[in-house]
């Protein structure tokens, strides 16, 4: 184990952590029925490696009912923006987990009913008294059983017992549509993976009641962390590859078409898996490119005639084979595909690439990918970086979208008049009143858009939820597509009917994939049309700068909107410019 | 073998090795909690690969007993 991923590291660092002023902010509570020790230094300092400054409150152990149940209790002061509780099987079944094998058969439905409504009732006061989201971890199915190899024999045994209070867990609170709050956390992965022998150590267990060990806490706050990276927005959205080792054994300018190895043998073998995992993360909607030093007709050929390759010319949105610098070509694909650079995460073997692009790029996740390609697929399967806390439609349909994005711009290469590109595009774009169904896409879109974005506020789904229902706001998003095919819901705006005479914009936002074609127009067009017809005079809102937002800077004026204070201002009696390219369908 | 003894004390409880002595106990060293001697123990088992009895934790007042229990079990301080 590296000396900088062990438990003394991270209580050592928490310490000289010290608030930035521009990093994200993130406040966290803990809540468990066993010591947890550890858990939020090595939450904070991981929250300030990613740039958030993470503010943590620890309920006292074993105090998680009251915390809960009380109204006044400390955790719903602290006002948390994640609450993570940690359930252990121990705890929540007492004497019966050693002895569940004398339980009457006619008594057991009914303990696991009551332990099952504990938990629902601790999940329905939360979400009453907290706007946080609950990240419950379901209980550990033992490893052993008081009935012996018999248990598979008897209805209910221990183990059976365990999963079905979990699968309640799942369906009742995490599976629920209409819950955008509560999560479970499957703790029997955690198990499965590093093993209840390693995880869980009786003397650790007996001296403090640790029921994770000291070894496996940085590993476990580690798997808590995708849920942060979700809830904070901060997910990668583009993997960036290199060809030779990373995506194929050896040297395809050296070894030759027929020498590399993919598939057919050990090394091959490891390789093949690895794309099955990229291709997985792709169909799941992150985005892939290629950024590798070659001649493009050897590496190319290789991508689209190998017979054991699984990734296709078409599942990369950009491809750079060339012999210009990789931080360039990072660059331009950066550029090109509208994605930051501190959405991005390169994989490549050489390790003086790699130190290259991270002291170069430090914006850009550089993995620390070993010269043993064998392990590429487990180092690429725990990463949490890529987590989101609902896949949505847009995001299985992102590498469609972008090959159409890629064909865009084959056009717009060949069409020199701009004008002329954007009639061929042949556009429509759909304007909805929000709905259960892109209500989760509504929220995924304040949280990830930065460039095309009027105020950069964040909402959570259930917050875009209340709006939605709220008479005093309008929430609509639009959805675009044209003739290269359908680009999903890429655009809301939410407006606060301040009064009779006026509307406040509190968020108008764009998909970077989409700015710039008059879509930002029509959007504006339709507020103000909206307007006119409930007699409203002037429609104002800010533009709030940050360090990712100047696309969007001078658009209230060139719609001519006007300064007033802090505010852009637009009377309603005035004729806005709208493009004609694009035609509208409205469905209010 | 002393060195590393007091390499990982210090840097567990985060304080400079010239302030720990094999007098060093919960009473004289402020950073010497509960749990941080729990981290220490797992510490030195990993750093010289052995595995202490739980009776054996539990005699370990002072960082003197640490040295005593190493050589115990065959570690040379």
């Amino acid at each position: 184990m590296k000396n900088e991923e062990n438990l003394a590291y991270f209580l050592n660092e928490a310490k000289t952590i010290k608030p930035r002023e521009l990093g994200k902010k993130l406040r966290v509570a803990f809540l468990a029925s066993s010591t947890i020790n550890g858990f939020e230094e090595t939450m904070r300092v991981k929250c300030f490696q990613k740039g958030i400054d993470c503010v943590t409150y620890v309920a006292d152990y074993n105090q998680y009912n009251q915390e809960i149940l009380n109204q006044d209790s400390g955790l719903y002061q602290f006002k948390p923006d994640i609450t993570f509780l940690i359930l252990d099987t121990r705890h929540i079944l007492g004497e019966h987990f050693f002895s569940w094998h004398i339980v009457p058969h006619e008594e057991k439905p009914k303990f696991v009913e009551t332990k099952i409504g504990e938990i629902k009732k601790l999940c329905n006061t939360f979400e009453e008294n907290s706007k946080s989201k609950l990240v419950i971890t379901s209980l550990q199915i033992p490893s052993y059983s008081s009935y012996g190899i018999s248990e598979q024999r008897e209805m209910r045994g221990l183990k059976e017992m365990v999963s079905e209070i979990n699968n309640e867990l799942f369906d009742n609170c995490g599976r629920l549509y209409t819950n955008h709050q509560i999560f479970i956390y499957d703790f029997n992965e955690f198990i499965s993976r590093f093993g209840e022998k390693n995880i869980f150590n009786y003397k650790q267990f007996f001296s403090g009641d640790i029921k994770i060990s000291i070894e496996y806490i940085p590993k476990f706050v580690n798997e808590l962390m995708g849920y942060v990276y979700a809830i904070s927005g901060i997910t990668k959205k583009c993997i960036v590859v290199d060809l030779d080792n990373t995506l194929w054994g050896g040297v395809i300018g050296e070894d030759g078409f027929d020498n590399i190895k993919v598939g057919d043998n050990p090394i091959g073998h490891s390789f093949v898996e690895f794309q099955k995992r990229l291709l997985a993360l792709n169909q799941r909607g992150i985005i892939l490119a290629i950024n590798s030093k070659n001649n493009f007709d050897d590496a190319i050929e290789v991508i689209q005639k190998h017979p054991n390759m699984i990734l296709r010319e078409d599942d990369f949105a950009c491809v750079k084979i060339n012999w210009d610098d990789k931080v360039l070509n990072l660059q331009k694909i950066s550029q090109e595909l509208n994605i930051g650079l501190d959405s991005m995460v390169f994989f490549d073997d050489d390790p003086i690439n790699q130190e290259y692009v991270r002291e170069s790029l430090p914006e850009v996740l550089v993995v620390d990918l070993p010269k043993d390609s064998s392990q590429y697929a487990q180092i690429i399967t725990e990463m949490k970086e890529f987590d989101i806390l609902k896949i949505t439609e847009e995001d299985t349909k992102r590498g469609a979208m972008y090959l159409g994005q890629k064909k865009r711009k084959e056009l717009e290469g060949k069409v020199t008049d701009f004008n002329e590109f954007l009639k061929q595009m042949n556009i429509v774009v759909n304007v909805e009143k929000a709905n259960s169904f892109s209500i989760p896409r509504i929220s995924q879109l304040t949280l990830k858009t930065n460039q095309f974005n009027l105020t950069t506020k964040r909402y959570q789904e259930e917050e875009v939820s209340k709006f939605s229902s709220s008479d005093n706001k309008i929430v609509e998003c639009v959805q675009v597509s044209d003739k290269f095919g359908d680009n999903g819901i890429t655009g809301t705006y939410i407006i606060e009917k301040k009064n009779d005479e006026e509307w406040i914009i509190d968020t108008f936002l764009l998909s970077c994939r989409i700015m710039g074609r008059g879509v930002e127009e029509i959007m504006m067009n339709q507020i103000i049309e909206k307007a006119r017809l409930s007699k409203i005079k002037r429609v104002k809102g800010k533009f709030i700068p940050t360090t990712k937002n100047k696309p969007a800077e001078n658009f209230y004026e060139q719609l001519g909107f006007e300064k007033e204070n802090e505010f852009w201002v637009f009377n309603t009696d005035n004729i806005m410019n709208k493009p004609e390219h694009i035609k509208v369908k409205k469905n209010e | 073998m002393s060195e590393k003894l007091y390499q990982i004390i210090s840097k567990v409880f985060n304080v400079d090795s010239s302030k720990i002595s094999d007098d060093t106990s919960p009473e004289n060293l402020e950073q010497w909690d509960s749990f941080n001697f729990y981290v220490l123990l797992d510490e030195i088992e990993n750093e010289f690969n052995i595995k202490f009895n739980l009776d054996e934790t539990l005699d370990i007042k002072k960082i003197g007993d640490f040295k005593i229990l190493l050589e115990k079990n065959g570690v040379k301080i």
